[in-house]
């Protein structure tokens, strides 16, 4: 595939392309199945590309070690997207953010002698020429399989970088290994700064915009908070004068955090008019290479997510994490569908308008369509009225339009609408223009040199026809819960489906009457019937056992990972999980012991709880260390030989935007009072993850198992599993199923959990699953290990179909 | 590290607009970077001298906004291309040359925002 691109646009084989790109990761989308399903939403939904960040360190969980089978299979990835017609924008970093454990880079490579990681210590650069060797080695293995697929037509080198010094080598050296590797795409970077960064180091000068990022403000307040948007065009000018606008990560939610507010309130701030508004403007200003970031939502799984996130990654995007379809995804839909009906990729001459306080227009002049666009927004709390050119335009709060001014038809001409396009179709002699509803909006047309209004205050689907030397033009109008349920595949427009596939077949969710139309053969309907059912399964009655035998005492350790001395953190010791148990004996004329722990932990001294601590704190986008003492005496210390196991919980690294990868998790100190030498030891994962499922005397970590079946249905369904911990009594638990790890529920300082449903990706499920919950109780809950135990049984756990769709 | 780099916030300063009024030592913002908020104004220092909010007031789009003012409560807009003037009340510790400047603001979204830079004085 031959990819070039002038100041306007992508060239692809010769032909201009409006690149319309949703961000996915498949590392939080597991398997192909999931991937497919994912794709052919976007294929569907009128995009036409699909942004992939490649993740090293989900590849090489070990030095040496590349992975790229079973779930890791990224040919299968890239096929998929090949065989869905979708383009691929590849960002194999080596960082990649995305707001995951270390940013992707893998863990090994953090305390590799000499490595730098990302070349920078906090803002300063530091050149690692052990690091760039590395780098070599992941791009040995990821460049060979991206090179396989020519539907790639995009390459990123690293993520968001910037140092003080702003020394280009590192980029430089990067981008001439993509080139020595056979990478023949052109070649950007995303710049978090919109400051021009790296633009002359790559071919094409991509940006991140997001105007919003603390939801506790309010954008339709704080309106200009789209400033940097408003101005994007003169901005990469600036910067890049021979290369397309390219928003690299267009903002389409945000991630909620641990002490975050949830993403369901997150949804009611970044709705259809946030991404009606940002898509727009971003057009507005001569972007042509979008990408919607994220698109799909998805689930940080394992130890994926850094220690900012919670397991979903729902990012509010248009897909969530189940795959269901938002309002944001079908407003993307409607601007997709309207880009793919006129071409955009080559206009110009943009001009500011001023309409008042609160308003945003410009106009653009379409060299493709020899017409002139208008660019609309109104951010204030009423509708406006603005007279435009001699035209009206009706306007409402927090809307955006794009109002064609002299676009000839094939029998017509609109001299204005203020009535918005949703999608022309059209074969040689007729054009099918479906308009908005809008009682207050007009088109205004010129027809055999006669002009006429047309109100589109109109009922569903009643039409206005122009016919003229044999051709037609039919406006067709519908309103926009029409619109939402509408979709366009190849011609071929399908009206009341919840969605569609590339290949025609479609979703519903209830009994539905269906459209079709097309030029050739008008409408035809049928009647689908909706046969599913959503099945909720009560799980109760759970297998219970005390599952921490570690923390017993006279437990054998001595065959657990001695450790070197005064060296217990993560990285210092190689023991990158989750959990990490540390165990030592202590003397029992010890007067204190001081430790400082990431993220949550545990102290007990011979099977008992001596403290049990969230230090997991985060202010103003840094993370807060704290250091605990805690005092001894002989009531603690109650043996000769004396106990002492740690268990520390490490809920992700940094993810390194800001902050460093490498930032020690695990037991970060350690010292005693009087001051000796203890030798600790050390081992990873719970024992039931190694199959060890000895009893333990200590109740502090509890197991609750249980296995269920899925029912199966005869037909086509789709229906993603969600297992529901609403009303869990617990603060803290940790979700498998068959043995995986899908989620981490922990309760924040405000004592709610922010996610209480948790996805079953349907690649860990089987017919029967083993649901196992380990839950993590303070001593000062627990009268007695009976009366938890009793309580445990009280415990009841829903699982069931988030949505049910059938499929014809 | 800052969430942004140094040398960008350094932009924002700027560079020749270090005088000396009636009013106290003045000097010049512009907002290159991007739009957002100014949750408060920790202190400004020049050379050695130590100004805390409340002897700062800050100029902007026609208004006076003492500093001390300004907290997460009440923190201000500065759009995209906004300028502004930061006034040391009474201040008169400028000298001749190359001056030492530290401002440390607050964003609520970045926490502490810390300028340090130099500017030249020439007394008129």
């Amino acid at each position: 595939m031959d990819i070039t691109y002038d100041k306007n646009s992508l060239i692809v084989n010769g032909k201009r392309v409006f690149i319309k790109s949703g961000a996915f990761h498949y590392f939080r989308t597991p398997g192909v199945e999931l991937a497919k399903n994912r794709f052919k939403k976007l294929k569907s939904a009128g995009y036409n590309a699909v942004d992939i960040y490649f993740n090293w360190g989900y590849h090489s969980p070990q030095k040496g070690i590349y992975d790229f089978d079973g779930l890791k299979d990224v040919r299968k990835i890239l096929q998929t997207a090949k065989d869905t017609g979708l383009f691929v924008i590849a960002r194999p970093g080596p960082f990649i953010n995305a707001e995951i454990s270390a940013g992707g880079l893998p863990l090994w490579l953090l305390k590799e002698k000499d490595v730098v990681p990302r070349n920078r210590i906090n803002s300063t650069y530091h050149y690692s020429p052990k690091y760039m060797e590395y780098i070599k080695e992941w791009y040995d293995h990821i460049i060979p399989i991206i090179k396989e697929f020519d539907n790639v037509i995009l390459f990123q080198i690293e993520n968001e970088y910037s140092t003080d010094e702003m020394d280009e080598t590192y980029l430089k050296e990067l981008y001439q290994m993509a080139r020595d590797r056979g990478i023949t795409c052109p070649i950007f970077h995303n710049d978090a700064f919109n400051a021009g960064l790296w633009a002359d180091v790559v071919d094409i000068y991509g940006s991140d915009i997001y105007p919003y990022i603390n939801p506790n403000q309010n954008w339709k307040q704080d309106n200009f908070c789209f400033d940097t948007l408003d101005n994007y065009e003169d901005m990469v000018r600036m910067s890049k004068e021979d290369a397309p606008p390219f928003i690299v990560e267009m903002q389409c939610g945000w991630f909620d955090k641990w002490d975050g507010i949830g993403y369901k309130a997150m949804r009611e701030v970044f709705g259809k008019e946030h991404i009606n508004i940002m898509t727009k403007t971003a057009i507005s200003q001569g972007v042509t290479l979008f990408n919607h970031y994220m698109a799909v939502g998805g689930t940080s799984w394992n130890n994926l997510a850094c220690d900012e996130v919670y397991t979903s990654y729902e990012f509010t995007a248009g897909i969530d994490e189940y795959g269901s379809i938002k309002e944001n995804f079908r407003k993307s839909k409607e601007i997709n569908y309207f880009l793919n009906s006129f071409d955009l990729t080559n206009t110009g001459n943009r001009t500011n308008i001023e309409f008042g306080e609160n308003m945003y227009a410009v106009t653009r002049e379409d060299y493709t369509n020899n017409c002139e666009w208008l660019f609309i927004r109104n951010m204030n709390t009423e509708t406006k009225d603005i007279s435009f050119d001699s035209y009206n335009v009706n306007i409402k709060p927090f809307d955006m339009k794009i109002c064609p001014k002299n676009l000839d038809l094939y029998t017509c001409k609109i001299l204005f609408s203020d009535a918005e396009i949703f999608a022309r179709i059209k074969d040689e002699n007729k054009e099918i223009i479906f308009v908005f509803q809008d009682k207050n909006a007009n088109l205004n047309i010129e027809f055999n040199g006669q002009k006429e209004t047309i109100s589109a205050n109109k009922k569903d689907f009643e039409n206005k026809k122009y016919e003229k030397d044999n051709k037609l033009t039919e406006f067709v109008f519908i309103s926009r819960e029409i619109s939402d349920k509408t979709w366009i595949i190849d011609d071929k427009v399908i009206f009341n489906a919840d969605y569609v596939y590339p290949n025609g077949r479609i979703a519903i969710s209830e009994n539905s009457e269906i459209a079709y139309f097309d030029i050739k053969n008008g409408f035809s309907k049928t009647n689908l019937k909706f046969e599913g059912k959503k099945e909720l399964i009560e799980l109760k009655d759970f297998e219970i056992n005390f599952c921490a035998p570690e923390l017993d005492y006279d437990y054998n350790y001595s065959t657990w990972d001695k450790l070197p001395k005064d060296t217990y953190d993560s990285l210092g010791i190689e023991k990158y999980e989750e959990f990490i148990f540390y165990k030592t004996q202590i003397p029992n004329n010890l007067e204190e012991i001081t430790l400082s722990a990431r993220h949550l932990f545990s102290v007990y001294i011979n099977g008992k709880e001596i403290i049990n601590r969230n230090s997991y704190k985060y202010e103003k986008l840094q993370q807060v260390t704290e250091t605990i003492s805690i005092q001894l005496n002989k009531e603690i210390l109650n043996k000769d030989k004396n106990e002492l196991t740690i268990l520390v919980q490490n809920i992700g690294f940094d993810k390194g935007f800001s902050g460093e990868t490498n930032t020690p998790r695990g037991l970060v100190e350690f010292n005693t009072t009087p001051k000796i030498d203890l030798t600790f030891y050390a081992r990873e994962k719970f024992a039931f993850e190694r199959n060890d499922k000895r009893e333990s005397t200590c109740p502090y970590i509890a197991r609750l198992s249980k296995t269920f079946k899925r029912e199966q249905q005869e037909g086509h369904f789709t229906k993603p599993l969600y297992l529901s911990m609403k009303d869990f009594p617990y603060d803290r638990a940790t979700i498998f199923i068959n043995g995986i790890k899908i989620g981490r529920y922990l309760k924040n300082i405000n004592n709610i959990s922010l996610q209480e449903d948790f996805y079953l990706p349907e690649p860990f499920l089987k017919e029967e699953n083993q649901i196992d919950i380990i839950i993590w109780e303070k001593d000062s809950h627990i009268k007695t290990a009976w009366d938890f135990k009793n309580d445990l049984k009280n415990v009841i756990i829903q699982v069931g179909d988030k949505e049910v769709h059938q499929i014809y | 590290m800052s969430i942004v780099p140094e040398f960008l916030l350094k932009r924002v300063y700027q560079k020749g607009s270090l005088t000396q009024t009636a009013e106290g030592v003045c000097f010049k913002l512009k907002n290159v970077l991007g739009p957002g908020f100014i949750s408060g104004f920790s202190f400004i220092k020049i050379n050695e001298e130590v100004f805390e909010a409340q002897k700062v007031k800050f100029l902007t789009q026609g208004t006076e906004i003492e500093a001390q003012d300004v907290n997460e409560e009440h923190p201000i807009g500065f759009r995209l291309g906004q300028e502004g003037t930061l006034i040391l009340k009474g201040a008169n510790c400028l000298k001749e040359g190359i001056n030492q400047i530290i401002i440390e603001l607050m964003n609520p979204e970045a926490g502490k925002v810390k300028l340090t830079l130099t500017d030249n004085f020439q007394a008129a």
